[in-house]
């Protein structure tokens, strides 16, 4: 059903030169994601895949391969992304609304239409009653459902998520997955995720894109077929938990989707998972 | 039988004294312990006559003598003078310290043609410059402006440079990411980041500002709070000067206080404790 490929990434490599020492942070990663499709990358830490976002995001285009967003290869920020970082990352000197309204900053909006589009997100995100509020009078949950409304302000055609919800306690986190969901599916946005929580990944995704570290590779992608929303005691979902868990640990890399034509030689004896 | 001294003992006795009044009265109080030890060791030495009252005149006639300037207006229209060059001087300086250091803080090319000449000329104190502005200016109000101006500036544009190169990456990444206008990058990023270290250097420019002023009216000028001074020690009225300094002590204690506040309030999106 989902044809069209939003965001394509073809055999993307990067390399960081630290202490004039090449230090391999990805290598040949090939996922899509479909239009709406909700997309998680999970890892263990040093997978590279923030590295991955911030790639997707514009931050750095020193990179191999190529990163197509609607056919063209990404070479700067832009519009068409949003993104959230673990820590909200607002501005502690603006207020929420002056905060989100820089989402808009680079458009042409006439001040009434920003201020609109402001509120709408707030709305949105259940901050109405705090567009005044200052970052540190929030608490943490609330703070970075602001940096979400500050990213989707702009209407972009992709909202990526570096781990948005991994400094928040467990109560928060769960109500803030189910406001994602909502936010997904009320506003229609393409989503990436990073984490590196199991379970979080099986909740939320349609697809589960599984890295592995030293390098940052590909594993295998897991497709999620489950209806929302979804109950994380069911037996079908935590069948889903179990394979990505053990495509995680050392399971056989597992390829359900446009895989890569070949898979690099790991150079230092870690062949054991194959067997 | 247990050894009662080995209990842990209430140690209210030693908290009871930190109440709030207690506080108050430390707050308020204590800065004032060590000007009142001098006046009273100033009364002392003068009442006992260790040095002779032309030198070292006694409190209360530099009391009598403040008096008399102030009524005079002799204080007042020496200080507005001086006050005004301060605020001029300070205005041209800073508002050049603060162009010049958002370009060295945000360009790096800026930074490698204009930093190091600016840092060495840093080290020149403003009165080091004071023949050479002499002779380029001659004597009169351009003169003390330049010099007032050029201590502000130095200060302010390399702590706006500094503060700016010190705020947090992840910011400027958020601002990348936006995209954001060169002039909200400015005006709602870097000048509110750097705001702190800025205003520290703001401080520090006005200390340098009001020393060189009073240097300035002293050696070069014929008037003002310096001038007053150096016309009294011409006089040998040590109490004149003596009057001159505490208006300059407490005059820029209050600049001072002033800017305090102005961050505080500036800065209040910040929880005290930040």
């Amino acid at each position: 059903m989902r044809a069209t490929n939003l965001l394509d990434i073809r055999a993307v490599s990067k390399t960081y030169i630290v202490d004039d020492e090449p230090v391999e942070v990805l290598r040949n990663i090939h996922f899509t994601v479909a239009e709406e499709e909700f997309v998680t990358v999970i890892g263990e830490s040093g997978c590279g895949k923030s590295t991955l976002l911030r790639l997707i995001v514009g931050l750095d285009i020193g990179y191999c391969g190529d990163i197509l967003l609607d056919g063209t290869r990404i070479a700067a920020p832009g519009r068409d992304r949003g993104i959230v970082f673990q820590d909200h990352r607002l501005l502690p000197w603006l207020s929420v609304e002056q905060n989100v309204a820089l989402g808009l900053d680079a458009s042409d909006e006439s001040p009434a239409a920003v201020k609109q589009a402001v509120a709408a997100n707030l709305d949105l995100v259940k901050l109405a009653d705090f567009g005044r509020a200052y970052p540190h009078q929030l608490s943490g949950g609330m703070a970075q459902r602001a940096a979400i409304a500050r990213a989707l302000v702009a209407k972009p055609r992709i909202l990526l998520l570096d781990e948005p919800l991994g400094a928040l306690d467990s109560q928060t986190r769960a109500y803030l997955q189910d406001e994602l969901l909502r936010i997904h599916q009320r506003g229609k946005v393409t989503m990436v995720m990073v984490t590196h929580d199991i379970e979080e990944a099986v909740y939320l995704s349609d697809k589960i894109v599984v890295m592995e570290p030293r390098p940052g590779r590909v594993r295998g992608i897991v497709p999620v077929e489950l209806p929302h929303p979804r109950n994380r005691a069911a037996a079908d979902f935590i069948a889903v938990k179990e394979r990505v868990l053990a495509s995680l640990v050392n399971g056989p890399p597992l390829c359900f989707d446009a895989a890569p034509k070949s898979r690099p030689i790991v150079p230092d004896g870690r062949a054991r998972r194959f067997g | 039988m247990t050894d009662r001294s080995l209990i842990a003992r209430p140690v209210a006795h030693r908290v009871r004294w930190r109440t709030p009044s207690f506080d108050r009265i430390s707050f308020y109080g204590l800065p004032l312990v060590l000007p009142l030890a001098v006046l009273t060791i100033w009364q002392v030495a003068t009442v006992r006559g260790w040095l002779a009252p032309q030198i070292l005149p006694s409190p209360s006639d530099v009391a009598v003598t403040f008096i008399d300037l102030f009524v005079s207006g002799d204080i007042v229209t020496g200080l507005a003078i001086s006050l005004r060059r301060i605020l001029v001087g300070f205005a041209l300086g800073a508002t050049g310290g603060l162009v010049l250091g958002v370009a060295l803080g945000r360009s790096i090319r800026v930074e490698q043609y204009v930093g190091p000449s600016l840092r060495a000329i840093a080290q020149v104190p403003s009165l080091g410059w004071l023949p050479f502005l002499m002779l380029i200016f001659g004597l009169g109000e351009t003169l003390n402006y330049v010099v007032i101006a050029k201590a502000c500036f130095v200060p302010i544009a390399l702590s706006t440079a500094a503060g700016i190169r010190n705020i947090p990456v992840r910011y400027i990444e958020v601002a990348r990411v936006l995209r954001l206008r060169r002039r909200t990058m400015v005006l709602r990023v870097v000048l509110p980041g750097a705001l702190p270290t800025i205003f520290s250097g703001v401080r520090i420019a006005l200390g340098h500002a009001w020393i060189a002023m009073v240097v300035v009216e002293m050696l070069a000028d014929t008037a003002g709070v310096g001038y007053m001074m150096t016309w009294g020690r011409t006089l040998f009225q040590i109490d004149i000067v003596i009057v001159g300094m505490v208006v300059i002590g407490i005059v820029g204690f209050a600049m001072d206080a002033g800017l305090r506040a102005t961050e505080r309030r500036l800065r209040q999106w910040t929880p005290d404790h930040v």
